[in-house]
């Protein structure tokens, strides 16, 4: 488990940068392998290595969504490129990346290139943050926790921008729509991770995941857990809480507009949010790569074996999140709200309650005993 | 947000076919409606004034796209008026077996295209799976999925082939199980209920007043049927109930609609049961050659309107899936009907979108519509 990400970009920087040095003369040389150079492409090599593989892990998540759809509709799903249409999602990328992306004549021209790109970039930089195993990250930021969310509020911003810069009368109802709704679900998400913050005592997401080790946090907090997967569908806008872009009323919502690369980068960040969402409920409620002691140790300890529990709790997460939008309708905005701002906020306060309880008779220890969850 | 207007349409999800409700809006709010229809105006009526009163019937079925057989029934019933030609008993039951297996089919293009609106992705699926069955068994024995020209004046084209009552039968067996399914998708879940109860409410003096008829009528309380109160082909022969519900909103229109099917295939399996049993022609023995002839020989149309055929009026009434459609033509002796006129349900049911559609949000315009059933194609002509 020594191994780690920031390590492993060093080392691919120092291989290049000591290959090129040697064929350089002296002082070129020199300057080339300077500890500050290495240092700066191992921070580039690093945030290249996230980026793809947070796209390919994505891209990945959407042909698992399409293949689980297909098959709660009694269908197969993308089949035809690549192994079990493994490799559709690249080829509809790379019709996208050819197509045109045309503006409207009266659209704002700042707002509506910038809208989806700085809603793509916020997204992916979240990445950066959430450690999925000991020392996979930018290294243990002590208020990790708090910057990954803050940085996931900024959605709605970018997309009201980029509906209203479009100019078009669906776009900016869906953007209206967007940002009320992610505005109101933003409260009980934050009153919820206060209860986790609260048990384990800290804003680093390391140690939220290694005072995990004895026992997940759901047992606790099994409260926090469902206002937090609730205002998580919210914030990830999936059915059936999807209604900014509700393709019956409004035909695409917000992203009306915008075609080509430009929804692509859209889909793509819709996506790149709800694996952060599942992220995040791995991490603060479902032991993050920690496993219960149960599991035997050689299960546990083969390399990358925390990325490969973390990644593999994702994926459940996800295909509830698949199998909820399989099922159920959509809700109404005043729905919504309504059941956002009456229901989910005292549940959520409730929840920040129970957890204050708990830490204060010290009664959690005791959950670390039972065997089926103890470590 | 200010008021403003918004065009759902003619390209929008909604809209099931190309027309446009013009929607004003104050935010979430609708203040009003304006339905704008004739996109797809093709003058069928005027069409049929210029063709053989058999091959009107290709019309028919560009009429609604999705019940062509039930426009072909109501046409061909009105022709068969108009010349005095009486057809055979077994083409009778057959047609009325027809009718009743489209409506199953566009009631279940209905289903898919009505949980879609309200976000349900899966049945959406489901119902266009199920509405297969019912297709593949129209081109067994019309030989075409949507466009089928099966009815004749005086008749049908052909018989059924050997072995289609026992499919017909699987097919009804597996549709039934499927409906207890689909009730389980929507009425089970809480969320529906939140959607669609209380919306576009349509009292039954309303429905009366702008000419509404259909399951939105009998969503009001209504019993009018027509298959009952003026029974045609042979609906007075066989046993059913005419589907009501009292809560006159989008979830009575539902629970209209599924009972409906379910009535459709107990009718179905007594038609079936009584086919087996009576063989016979599906062809009336005596029809004028003429009826089938092709188009006159260029320069001779004058030569062939000149002759002197018994003239006679033809008023038909069905009740098609969308509602109560009606023909009328006019025979005045000529190869070619004189006049046609089609009333069509579905005109009149979204004439009054005004009624059940202010007062509500915009998120509740696509269940409200797709309770209202949209088939653009009879509606435009």
């Amino acid at each position: 488990m020594s191994v780690t990400l920031l390590s492993v970009a060093t080392a691919i920087s120092q291989a290049i940068l000591g290959a090129i040095g040697s064929v350089l003369p002296q002082p070129a040389s020199g300057a080339v392998t300077n500890v500050n150079t290495v240092d700066g492409l191992a921070a580039l090599i690093f945030a290249a290595i996230l980026l793809l593989a947070s796209m390919l892990n994505t891209i990945v998540l959407i042909w698992w969504e399409r293949k689980l759809l297909g098959r709660f509709m009694d269908r197969r799903g993308a089949m035809h490129v690549g192994y079990a249409g493994l490799l559709q999602n690249f080829a509809d990328g790379i019709k996208l990346f050819r197509k045109d992306t045309v503006k409207p004549r009266e659209a704002d021209t700042l707002g509506f290139w910038s809208g989806p790109t700085a809603y793509m970039v916020t997204s992916l930089i979240i990445f950066a943050i959430l450690p999925v195993s000991t020392g996979w990250n930018s290294g243990s930021l002590p208020l990790s926790l708090l910057l990954a969310l803050a940085v996931f509020s900024f959605a709605p911003l970018f997309i009201f921008v980029s509906a209203w810069s479009s100019n078009n009368k669906y776009s900016l109802i869906g953007g209206m729509r967007s940002a009320a709704q992610m505005i109101a679900y933003e409260v009980p998400i934050l009153l919820a991770v206060v209860a986790v913050v609260l048990v384990s005592g800290s804003f680093d997401l390391q140690t939220i995941v290694l005072e995990q080790t004895n026992y997940w946090f759901w047992v606790p907090l099994f409260l926090a857990l469902v206002v937090f997967v609730a205002g998580m569908l919210a914030e990830m806008e999936r059915i059936p809480f999807d209604l900014p872009e509700a393709e019956a009323e409004l035909v695409e919502g917000w992203n009306t507009e915008y075609g080509g690369m430009m929804f692509a980068f859209f889909m793509l960040t819709d996506y790149l949010r709800a694996l952060l969402g599942s992220f995040l409920i791995v991490l603060l409620f479902l032991g993050g790569w920690t496993m219960p002691g149960w599991v035997p140790a050689a299960a546990t300890s083969f390399p990358l074996a925390g990325i490969f529990w973390f990644m593999l709790k994702v994926y459940i997460v996800f295909t509830v999140f698949v199998w909820i939008r399989a099922s159920l309708p959509r809700v109404r905005t005043d729905q919504l709200l309504r059941v956002g701002w009456n229901r989910m906020v005292p549940l959520a306060l409730l929840s920040v309650v129970l957890a204050a309880l708990l830490v204060t008779v010290k009664c959690l220890p005791v959950l670390g005993c039972i065997p089926t969850l103890g470590g | 947000m200010s008021e403003m207007w918004i065009n759902m349409g003619p390209q929008h999800p909604m809209t099931h076919g190309l027309w446009n409700l013009r929607v004003h809006v104050d935010g979430e709010m609708v203040l009003d409606v304006d339905p704008e229809m004739g996109y797809l105006h093709r003058g069928i009526e005027k069409i049929s004034e210029d063709r053989h009163y058999n091959e009107v019937v290709t019309l028919m079925d560009r009429c609604c796209y999705v019940a062509g057989l039930a426009w072909e029934h109501l046409y061909i019933l009105s022709a068969e008026q108009a010349l005095g030609i009486r057809p055979p008993e077994r083409a009778e039951w057959i047609r009325m077996m027809s009718e009743e297996f489209q409506r199953l089919g566009s009631h279940l293009m209905w289903y898919a295209a009505f949980v879609q609106d309200i976000g349900l992705m899966a049945p959406f699926l489901y119902g266009m799976r199920d509405r297969d069955l019912v297709l593949d068994l129209f081109q067994s024995y019309t030989g075409a999925r949507m466009t089928y020209e099966y009815m004749r004046v005086g008749g049908v084209r052909n018989d059924l082939p050997n072995g289609f009552t026992d499919q017909a039968r699987k097919v009804c067996d597996w549709l039934i199980d499927r409906f207890e399914e689909y009730d389980r998708l929507c009425l089970a879940s809480a969320i529906f209920h939140k959607r669609c109860d209380g919306l576009g409410k349509m009292s039954r003096a309303d429905c009366v007043a702008y000419g509404v008829t259909g399951p939105m009528l009998r969503s009001a309380g209504s019993k009018r049927d027509l298959r009952k109160d003026r029974p045609y082909s042979a609906y007075d022969r066989v046993e059913f109930d005419a589907a009501t519900a009292d809560g006159a909103d989008v979830t009575a229109r539902y629970l209209v609609r599924m009972e409906e099917m379910r009535q459709s295939v107990r009718i179905i399996r007594q038609a079936l049961d009584w086919l087996d049993k009576n063989p016979g022609p599906v062809m009336a023995a005596r029809v004028p050659r003429w009826l089938g002839a092709p188009y006159a020989p260029i320069g001779n149309e004058g030569y062939l309107l000149k002759r002197n055929y018994p003239k006679g009026l033809g008023l038909s009434a069905i009740e098609e899936p969308h509602g109560e459609a009606q023909a009328y033509i006019v025979n005045d002796g000529g190869e070619h009907p004189y006049r046609v006129k089609f009333r069509s349900p579905v005109f009149a049911n979204i004439s009054a979108a005004k009624k059940y559609l202010v007062g509500y949000r915009i998120a509740d315009i696509p269940p409200i519509m797709g309770s209202v059933d949209v088939c653009v194609g009879e509606c435009d002509r």
